[in-house]
């Protein structure tokens, strides 16, 4: 058998969150996932597509991009993003630093940051005048 | 993601329920503005239902505490679920943000 995977088309527009995230849930339901693996996989979603809906397109036309989901292990999920926006490259970004306390915080700077804990694999690299994103996660890694 | 208030002792509890994502997090930012502009000024968030938090829900409780500590008020976080609280504490959140196992101990 071959090993499962989907492909779901996105607009760049934030109302598409949920429904990757439902996407996301579906896919991962056969393979036993936890709570914990669902939710980090659809918040590491969620910063990448908001980061790419937020700043990748500022002609502020309609654009569509894609998210490909597969299993390359059945304990390993994997989510490669695929977007024609501006060349960037958010793993690159500076380590935030979350010791500060709250009056020193700079609003913003986590999204990635929490990308990069909740995920055992994330690989930016630009081809074909492409953006490609992969993340994956263990499914029930050990805490 | 819905929001129910309630109030107890001298605080307003916002008991959030369901996901407060990159979509959802206007509608709490507004409604600590309208809070905060009604003298409001103690505000425990009940987050016992709240399933998911992304940057952004982070972002808007990480606002509303400044906006409370600048009217010399504060914001309580009681309950988290251990999905929140494990983006919580990546975040760095749970020593920056005063967190309580209850919403009664928020709220004493």
């Amino acid at each position: 058998m071959s090993s499962p995977a989907t492909t779901i088309t996105l607009a760049n527009d934030l109302a598409e969150i949920p429904r990757l995230a439902e996407a996301v849930e579906a896919f991962c339901e056969p393979f036993e996932p936890s709570m914990k693996d669902i939710l980090g996989l659809q918040l590491a979603l969620e910063e990448l597509i908001t980061n790419i809906i937020n700043y990748g397109y500022p002609d502020g036309q309609p654009h569509t991009f894609t998210v490909d989901l597969s299993a390359p292990a059945a304990d390993r999920i994997r989510a490669v993003i695929t977007d024609d926006a501006i060349a960037y490259d958010p793993l690159a970004r500076a380590e935030v630093d979350v010791t500060l306390p709250l009056d020193e915080r700079p609003i913003g700077g986590l999204g990635v940051h929490l990308v990069k804990k909740l995920m055992d694999v994330s690989h930016y690299e630009r081809r074909d005048g492409k953006n490609i994103l992969t993340i994956e996660r263990r499914l029930n890694r050990p805490e | 993601m819905d929001i129910i208030e309630s109030q107890l002792n001298s605080a307003t509890v916002l008991a959030l329920s369901g996901r407060l994502d990159g979509l959802a997090s206007p509608a709490l930012d507004q409604k600590i503005d309208a809070l905060v502009a009604s003298g409001v000024r103690t505000v425990v968030f009940d987050c016992s239902a709240l399933a998911y938090v992304s940057s952004a829900g982070l972002r808007s409780f990480l606002t509303s505490a400044k906006k409370l500590k600048n009217a010399n008020g504060k914001a309580a976080f009681a309950a988290l679920s251990p999905s929140v609280k494990e983006v919580f504490e990546l975040s760095g959140f749970l020593t920056v943000l005063e967190v309580h196992p209850t919403t009664a101990s928020a709220a004493a």
